[in-house]
């Protein structure tokens, strides 16, 4: 079919439009910080064989293109005659979806004069999903049955009508019921507004006009991706890794092996051996796939939207039984950690290919923590969840930021000081940036933050840092930055660094600081301009020791 | 009654004047390095003396391009010990998600000029740690010696008690009595640490610029006899006075773009428009704002240079929706064949190819000059003549033949992706605040809002589009209606029915008695003077809140809070498309909008003035294109200001008049009102067309 270059470009940009509109809804009228702070959210429309017509901008990097899976598995429950309007599917089945179950996608059918036309489709972090987990970095759970509710494809509304029993069993078995099911009536209001749009645009457009405009944006997507890969010289490119442990044997590293085959305009990525599945919640399904295509995002189209055709050129080799691709009942409760440290290694392997693209290592992990409890003063339960940034990597031509989200968490922000004092019984007596964290180099690594926490009464904290050991990688003669820390200050005048532990217990005077990892330099830190050095060290982000000793400049009447 | 409205731009100073109902309109260029000659050129121009003068409104772009520009002062912030790096740390989001060369905001304040002091309150405003005034007054006396001229004070939780902020003030300015001090708790009393401490650094951080240029300006209205009430124009779609605006600049940042919305507010309100979009399209942006019974949304989410790393500022501003569409915009084929236009615009210089400045980027205007919907000669009066052959050339070579299409169809898709990027942010702009388009009546105005409105109105079902009177030069206008407005806005956070009538009543007298002293300050009657309380409202758990009017605090209390509640849950279900009537509720924050419409009206009146035609001139006829390819419609050329009031022009017509043109499509019926505006009923929507 012949579609007119405008029509192409209207037709585009009310999908994308769409997507927009529906996250914007969702994260102002969210019930919880995981949707409205954290942006744990995707919203996008997709067409009736389950692939993404358009996804919103501004969530979660991680949700790439991923919605279409759990749209699929309803359409193979149900065949695509078994949907009517007013239907509300609720879906986090973890085999299908490979997330942990917080991650809760509600789509909605939309129809055109009785035609079956789209999916208008979202996932939302739901702050607790009931089971053993409390907040983020819980290590205790070792299969998915310990992690709470599963929904496979199931019609939260038929036709219109409540299932009031799958609304009670909601209601009762979480720990936050209000909250979740007021995420639940924004996912649904979220849809709600999608399926107007799309009717709107199909009254416009015949609907053949319609579904050749998402084809020819998908292959133009495909063609501009393909065009990025083919600029990378075609060869085989490797790099190796380790995260910390998994959590239970604590001794133990855990491998991850990255494999990039460039030939002409495809990249395939293998995780060939990466470390088998753990006894811990450090596995995901789909981790391995989220990683690939965040890596490939960011080295192809960076900055255009989001929808099946930008990741035809990437072809995945993920072997079932890894921590990246794990077989049922893995637990998969903190899926994502794995992965920053994933997406900087295939970043690494092409850091000779691509070296004017390729910064260093950024801090790679997560960087969440939780503290939870019962108020002394009524015995409510009280959830305390904060993200925190950390530094990037210096880059081939620049600094890199501190204090910045990781790869995978984009437009995530971090809880201000003052709410988290209204909200919860904590003091927090610094948040500040990292003096010498960064790695040095010709452009050096971004600064780690420290955040200090005191307790006002009895409190359990997890901690989930990851990359305590191996520390965030310099390139091309860079130094390597600080790694992630946490240290516990009791009252007692006792002090302990953590690793990975949950349900720590603590009391009223207690403190916890928790220091994030900087970036790894760029270069060989002998040839950084000394005016750059200077000033770093005037604004105390680097001491006069770093000064003398890594970038060798000597420091005319200081007392260092 | 003698009025002057004064716009600095960033290319030209507007000036609108009103003498006892008779209104005159000038345009010169804006002089960067000295914008009081800009204003003095275009006083001049009118002839008219200052001392005439009663009532000088102002509005202008040198506190955005102070940041923009990183123009501002020497600044040094002052943090609660600990709490220094805040400010760089910010919330450290990455908007651009995938971007590897992603920049955060840079800090308006270096780290080396980032001070601490000793003490701390809790979120009640407790005291947990005295303030430590010996290391307060060492660090005043250091500043002296760091060459510093401003200083942002932003102490933990000072929204809930402003005492050491007050006295760290105090003691610093005893030492350096030279210094901008600006405190975060004089700015906003609102909680989060990072956008206070933003607002407040861009508020010291543009301070001694601004007061400087107020006070030359002020020197120049004085020497010249001025004695009457000079306003400050400020985002939040009121004005302030100048000696407030030097203690508060950053309550100047959008004052421009602000007062053409408040001018479509007066005249959605005169013509009985309860739901109304204002249209404002210019040479780089277009902009839309959404008005419910005259009122304008505001907000306190902003960010200076845009989302993904700009600086925010949490104070008040016009909610406005800006996208790069202008007359001026740029169209672009990337490798793929896609055709795209703006954001990036050719400016004044070069500007678009048909000016022949030299440039060779094809941009919207060229489009519709080739399209026959520009008249060459008659572009700014015959100021500037048009040349349609560059035009012809510049979308030849860049639009046309890379993509195999006709110049005329290059020029039609230009004015049609245009068109739909205007479209969507219109729309969203209306249901973003759950109005439908089809419900609503759209103003348009700025050079370029006239000849696209009447396209975009079809796109998205607006059954009437409204072009007012002088639609090129309706920003400076729209600040001549502008009330003088405060908006007193306190966090006060309790469950709704549970509120603390004592606590919630010491909040609301302290923000009556803000606004008493404003009033009193400048010698306003506070008897003329409203007061609206309203509640930030939301359900228990979630972040963002909905404003609700409330009148007394029982209206929060047991008892008699029923009716607020059943507001937000009907506000709720309006905007985000459900409610939870049985969920609890929180108040965050109290707020009280004080306004005072001045004295005079004068604008006002001169809206809804009966209007008289000039002579007529006999119409023309052109070749026009609308939406067909094949063969161009023969349009009636009209001028405009030889239509006197119950004119009718049908669709296909070009309404030219000196700094604006209308295109009525096919369909399109104009009908001039009594008060001289061009009142259009879209014919033909999309809706009605079918597929």
């Amino acid at each position: 079919m012949n579609i007119h270059p405008i029509t192409l470009e209207v037709v585009r940009n009310s999908f994308v439009a769409y997507s927009e509109e529906m996250a914007t809804a969702l994260c102002r009228s969210a019930h919880n910080m995981m949707i409205y702070e954290v942006r744990d959210f995707c919203c996008g429309l997709v067409d009736i064989n389950g692939e993404l017509i358009s996804q919103n901008s501004g969530g979660l990097p991680i949700f790439l293109a991923d919605l279409g899976v759990a749209v699929k598995d309803g359409i193979e429950r149900y065949g695509l005659d078994g949907f009517a309007p007013g239907d509300v599917i609720i879906m986090n089945h973890a085999e299908v979806c490979g997330q942990h179950l917080n991650n809760i996608v509600i789509y909605t059918p939309c129809f055109h004069e009785g035609e079956l036309i789209a999916f208008a489709a979202n996932r939302a972090h739901w702050v607790d999903i009931g089971g053993s987990r409390v907040g983020f970095g819980s290590y205790d759970s070792f299969e998915i049955f310990q992690e709470g509710l599963q929904f496979r494809s199931l019609k939260i509304y038929d036709a219109g009508v409540r299932n009031d029993a799958i609304w009670q069993i909601i209601f009762d078995n979480l720990r936050f019921p209000e909250s979740s099911l007021g995420d639940l009536r924004a996912q649904i209001a979220a849809c709600n507004i999608a399926e107007r749009r799309l009717g709107e645009l199909y009254q416009r457009y015949d609907p053949a006009t319609i579904s050749a405009c998402i084809s020819k944006v998908w292959e133009q997507s495909e063609a501009a991706a393909r065009e990025v890969v083919t600029e990378i010289p075609d060869g085989v490119y490797e790099a190796e890794g380790c995260l910390d442990n998994d959590g239970v044997v604590i001794e133990k590293p855990l491998v991850i092996k990255v494999k990039v085959t460039i030939k002409g305009s495809n990249m395939t990525i293998d995780y060939t051996g990466t470390n088998p599945q753990v006894r811990s919640p450090l596995n995901s399904g789909s981790g391995g796939s989220a990683a690939a295509r965040i890596a490939f995002k960011a080295l192809t189209l960076p900055n255009a939207p989001v929808n099946e055709g930008c990741f035809r050129p990437l072809e995945l080799i993920s072997p079932p039984g890894t921590i990246l691709n794990a077989k049922p009942p893995a637990a998969i409760g903190l899926w994502s950690v794995a992965l920053p440290t994933v997406i900087d290694l295939i970043l690494k392997s092409l850091a000779t290919a691509l070296p004017d693209r390729i910064p260093a290592a950024h801090k790679g992990d997560m960087g969440g923590c939780s503290f939870y409890g019962y108020r002394k003063e009524d015995g409510s339960r009280f959830l305390l969840m904060n993200i925190m940034g950390g530094g990037w990597g210096g880059r081939p031509a620049g600094d890199g930021e501190s204090a910045s989200m990781s790869i995978c968490q984009g437009d995530v922000r971090n809880a201000p000081v003052e709410v988290q004092e209204m909200n919860y019984p904590v003091v927090i007596t610094c948040h500040r940036l990292r003096t010498d964290s960064g790695g040095s180099g010709e452009y050096a690594g971004g600064l780690g933050v420290e955040i200090r926490y005191r307790c006002l009464q009895d409190t359990a904290v997890n901690v989930n840092f990851d990359r305590t050991v191996d520390a965030p990688w310099g390139l091309h003669g860079g130094l390597p930055g600080a790694v992630n820390e946490a240290v516990i200050y009791r009252i007692d005048g006792s002090e302990e660094r953590v690793l990975k532990q949950t349900n720590i217990q603590l009391i009223a005077g207690d403190e916890v600081s928790f220091f994030t990892g900087g970036g790894g330099g760029y270069g060989d830190p002998k040839n950084r301009n000394e005016a750059a050095i200077m000033k770093d060290f005037n604004n105390g982000l680097i001491s006069a020791k770093v000064v003398e000793s890594e970038y060798g400049l000597e420091l005319v009447g200081s007392t260092a | 009654m003698h009025s002057v409205g004064v716009d600095i731009g960033g290319t030209f100073t507007d000036l609108v004047g009103i003498r006892d109902g008779i209104i005159y309109i000038e345009k010169a260029s804006t002089v960067v390095d000295d914008p009081t000659k800009g204003v003095a050129n275009c006083v001049e121009g009118v002839d008219i003396s200052l001392a005439d003068i009663d009532q000088f409104q102002h509005g202008s772009t040198i506190a955005i391009n102070t940041v923009l520009e990183r123009k501002g002062a020497v600044t040094a912030l002052v943090a609660t010990e600990g709490f220094r790096d805040v400010y760089a740390i910010g919330r450290s989001n990455r908007p651009e998600g995938f971007n590897l060369d992603f920049s955060r905001p840079q800090p308006l304040i270096q780290r080396e000029l980032s001070f601490e002091v000793p003490e701390r309150l809790n979120a009640g405003g407790e005291v947990l740690t005295a303030l430590d005034e010996a290391a307060t007054l060492a660090l005043g006396k250091k500043l002296n010696t760091l060459g510093v001229d401003a200083v942002a004070i932003c102490l933990l939780h000072s929204y809930a008690n402003p005492a050491h902020e007050i006295k760290v003030g105090e003691i610093i300015q005893s030492v350096c009595p030279d210094i901008f001090v600006t405190l975060s708790s004089s700015i906003l009393r609102e909680y989060r640490e990072y956008e206070r401490t933003s607002t407040t650094a861009l508020n010291a951080y543009v301070g001694p610029r601004v007061s400087n240029y107020l006070d030359r300006l002020d020197g120049y209205l004085t020497a010249g006899g001025f004695s009457g009430n000079k306003q400050i124009m400020r985002s939040n779609g009121g004005t302030m006075s100048m000696d407030q605006a030097r203690r508060q600049p950053v309550a100047m940042m959008e004052s421009g773009p602000v007062a053409g919305m408040i001018g479509a507010g007066h005249l959605a309100k005169l013509l009985g428009f309860d739901q109304c979009i204002g249209f404002d399209m210019g040479g780089t942006t277009a902009k839309s704002s959404m008005f419910r019974d005259g009122e304008a949304a505001v907000h306190e989410e902003y960010f200076i240079g845009g989302y993904a790393s700009g600086q925010p500022m949490q104070i008040p501003v016009v909610d406005i929706i800006e996208i790069g569409s202008g007359g001026g915009s740029i169209a672009w084929c990337d490798n793929q064949g896609s055709l795209h236009v703006g954001p990036q615009s050719s400016g004044a210089d070069p500007g678009p190819a048909c000016y022949g400045k030299g440039g060779e980027d094809p941009v919207i205007t060229d489009a519709d000059l080739i399209l026959g919907r520009l008249n060459a000669g008659r572009f700014l009066s015959g100021k500037m003549p048009l040349d349609p052959k560059l035009s012809e050339r510049a979308i030849k070579k860049v639009v046309a033949d890379p993509l195999g299409l006709s110049l005329i169809d290059a020029a039609l898709g230009i004015t049609k992706i245009a068109d739909t990027a205007m479209s969507l942010s219109v729309r969203a702009v209306s249901v973003a605040r759950g109005s439908d388009p089809r419900d609503c009546a759209m103003i348009a105005f700025g050079g370029a809002g006239p000849l696209h409105a009447l396209a975009i109105a079809r796109d998205i079902s607006i059954p009437t589009v409204v072009i007012p009177r002088f639609p090129g030069n309706f920003s400076a206008l729209g600040m001549l209606m502008a009330p003088w407005r405060q908006d007193l806005i306190q966090t006060f956070v309790a469950e709704l029915a549970h509120v603390n009538e004592d606590e919630a009543s010491v909040i609301m007298e302290g923000l009556r008695d803000l606004g008493l002293q404003q009033l009193v300050a400048e010698d306003l009657s506070p008897d003329e003077a409203s007061f609206m309380f309203a509640a930030d409202l939301r359900y228990v758990g979630q972040e963002y809140a909905i404003s609700v009017p409330f009148e007394s605090v029982k209206d929060l209390a047991d008892g008699g809070s029923q009716a607020i509640r059943s507001d937000f849950d009907e506000l709720h279900n309006v905007r985000y498309g459900h409610a939870a009537p049985s969920e609890r509720i929180q108040v965050a924050k109290i707020r009280l909008t004080v306004s005072l419409t001045r004295d005079g009206e004068a604008a006002m009146e001169w809206l809804s003035m009966p209007y008289e035609a000039e002579d007529p001139q006999p119409d023309g006829e052109r070749e026009v294109y609308f939406d067909s390819v094949e063969e161009p419609l023969s349009a009636r050329i009209v001028w405009r200001p030889g239509l006197s009031p119950g004119s009718k022009v049908a669709g296909p017509a070009v309404i030219e008049e000196p700094n604006s043109t209308t295109l009525l499509f096919p369909g399109d019926v104009a009908i001039v009102s009594e008060h001289g505006h061009l009142i259009v009923s879209v014919g033909n929507t999309l809706d009605e067309q079918g597929a």
